[in-house]
């Protein structure tokens, strides 16, 4: 069974020859389907990350506003955008406005690279894998300047922190990433979950899929400040860091930004290691692939999406925070000593075609 | 081995016995380190997987609580007023302890008194002519000075105080946190004594309302408060008079002269 992948793109392309104003309709209403999609993820990860911390925690969450609080998120995010805006007095207000726009720019831009289904991509880029790792490094440039422009001493050490943390463990990152790009063979994001049809390459790889899975979820965790790596914001100890002296509507754009970005990490491990919207194949078993087809890959997406944000929501409400010597250590004496062992053994094993179902 | 037990023979000392190490729980990390008998288990490495080891164990206990509800405690306080579960220690407010007869053991010693740590516990005592001796007259515990120490419920010889759970004192007002513990609003001992049903007269010994305990203090203020508010309004009655009665002069006054002196103006 062939996977065609036609993604939005594509399709405004043919639209374009006959009717430009009907490209240009097509354009704005997935802008509009894109946006709401984030909100809705948005405030649906909040709700979930609250209530499943709650009961992590032998509490119960939100449970006043609506059936067990559903309405909650909504109720939070209304009381934000009619909070006041305060720029402080001494921040530098164009960098201070700037900051939260970045940040969320940077998760909107990986956004539109997300392979979802084989129907559903905004663009298929064939340096996808380059070009997700090169834009999400602009959130990091939102955080620090959110940081710097605050004209806080606490947002700064934040700031500065988030800085260090996200560019040390971006090399890890991209170390367990090159390792399915060495396997699957191309950068192409809707290549490397077609290159999984005959099987996931977390457990094709003979273990080295699993370690650069494992370092990937780590170093991933580590990018996007959540527990145990959120020293940047370090609620005991920097008082909310780099976004203390942000309200409102800007402060819910950090906010937003964060928790997408825990979609976009979720999505983009389970894309590289889970098969994306690929269903479930090992190798050759037709029958078992068959009944395995019979879920639509989109479901399949969302399923291994979840489950990894659920992992993720698992480690933040388990795991106690690093200290800032200990988070450089794991990283450079631990995480990228074994990334690059990883990523040798991984590429013997493509030279030698030594993987499971190798072409 | 305890200290005072028989000393065992000298060639038992020579040669400890070697306990058995203690069973301990092996998880996912400690299943791999046990299978790779090279790995120095106190080194880096060791240490690496110790830490794996002790990662997993942290998410089986919160796995544990999200799989299992029974062990969420937050109590949903409005709507569960009803079924509220308070611990037996919770300290609320300083009570009586009475006897099935509905009265109290205190003897005046003001042991608890001396022991309050910041004076919440004011007693007068009166005379009590036929014996010559003082009996209570009010037991006064402030609320909001109490650190719920406990310290008098310990010190009080007779057993008569106890905290209990009734936690719902808040007010506007901050006098009305004087409470006057021995107060009594039920009906008195003749009528109490022919109730036949002891669970009916145990429930007409109950205070009758939560603010029924409040301090002779709060209610002299309160009277203070409403006397003040009886004389402006007195004040403002007369002034309200004497305005009417230098009108009416003025009307008066005009009427008689249609071109007043210059004099009439200080009139009043």
């Amino acid at each position: 069974m062939s996977w065609p992948v036609k993604t939005i793109a594509e399709r405004t392309g043919d639209l374009l020859p006959g009717s430009p104003w009907t490209a240009a309709l097509y354009v704005l209403l997935t802008i509009l389907a894109v946006t709401a999609f984030m909100t809705v993820t948005g405030l649906v990860l909040i709700y979930a990350e609250r209530k499943i911390a709650a009961h992590f925690q032998c509490r119960l969450g939100p449970m006043r506003v609506g059936w067990h609080g559903v309405l909650q998120t909504i109720a939070d995010a209304l009381k934000l955008l009619l909070k006041e805006d305060i720029v402080p007095r001494d921040a530098d207000a164009l960098l201070h406005i700037l900051a939260p726009v970045l940040s969320f720019a940077g998760m909107l831009l990986v956004m539109i690279a997300l392979p979802m289904s084989p129907s559903l991509q905004v663009a298929d880029m064939n340096i996808g894998v380059l070009y997700v790792t090169a834009v999400s490094g602009l959130g990091v440039l939102g955080i620090l300047l959110g940081g710097w422009s605050s004209n806080n001493k606490w947002s700064l050490l934040g700031a500065m922190r988030a800085g260090a943390q996200i560019i040390s463990y971006e090399v890890s990152a991209t170390l367990a990433l090159l390792v399915v790009v060495l396997f699957s063979g191309t950068l192409q994001l809707s290549g490397i979950v077609q290159s999984q049809e005959a099987g996931w390459w977390i457990w094709r790889a003979h273990g080295c899929g699993i370690v650069a899975f494992a370092i990937f979820l780590i170093a991933g965790t580590a990018e996007i400040n959540r527990t145990p790596f959120d020293l940047a914001e370090g609620e005991s100890e920097l008082t909310a860091g780099f976004h203390t002296e942000y309200s409102g509507l800007r402060f819910s754009f950090f906010f937003l930004s964060e928790f997408l970005n825990m979609f976009v990490l979720a999505a983009m491990t389970s894309t590289l290691f889970l098969g994306g919207w690929m269903p479930l194949h090992i190798g050759h078993f037709t029958v078992f692939n068959g009944v395995m087809d019979i879920i639509p890959p989109g479901l399949w997406f969302t399923f291994k999406t979840t489950g990894m944000i659920f992992l993720i929501m698992w480690f933040r409400w388990t795991f106690p925070r690093l200290r800032v010597d200990q988070l450089m250590r794991l990283e450079w004496k631990i995480l990228l000593p074994i990334g690059f062992v990883n990523l040798f053994v991984s590429a013997a094993c493509v030279v030698t075609g030594c993987y499971f179902f190798a072409r | 081995m305890p200290a005072d037990s028989v000393l065992p023979p000298a060639e038992s000392v020579a040669t400890p016995e070697v306990l058995p190490p203690p069973e301990k729980h092996v998880g996912v990390g400690g299943a791999i380190l046990g299978a790779v008998p090279w790995i120095d288990k106190t080194g880096a490495v060791g240490g690496v997987f110790r830490a794996i080891r002790s990662l997993f164990g942290g998410m089986k206990i919160t796995g544990g609580y999200l799989m299992r509800p029974s062990t969420v405690v937050t109590q949903q306080y409005p709507e569960n007023r009803e079924t509220l579960k308070l611990p037996d220690r919770f300290r609320a407010q300083l009570a009586f302890n009475h006897d099935e007869n509905g009265y109290h053991k205190c003897t005046l010693c003001r042991i608890c008194e001396e022991a309050c740590p910041n004076v919440s516990i004011i007693i007068t005592g009166r005379e009590k002519p036929a014996v010559s001796k003082k009996e209570l007259d009010s037991f006064v515990w402030r609320l909001d000075s109490c650190t719920f120490c406990n310290t008098c419920v310990i010190v009080c010889p007779f057993n008569v105080l106890r905290f209990d759970g009734t936690f719902e004192s808040s007010v506007y007002d901050r006098r009305l946190l004087s409470y006057t513990l021995n107060q009594y609003a039920g009906p008195v001992a003749s009528v109490l004594e022919k109730m036949e049903d002891p669970e009916a007269r145990k429930a007409a010994m109950e205070a009758r309302d939560p603010y029924s305990g409040a301090a002779i203090i709060a209610a002299l203020i309160e009277k203070q408060k409403a006397t003040k508010i009886a004389e402006r309004a007195a004040r403002e009655a007369a002034k309200a008079s004497r305005v009417a009665a230098k009108a009416a002069a003025a009307a008066a006054a005009a009427a008689a002269q249609p071109e007043p002196p210059p004099e009439a103006e200080d009139v009043g």
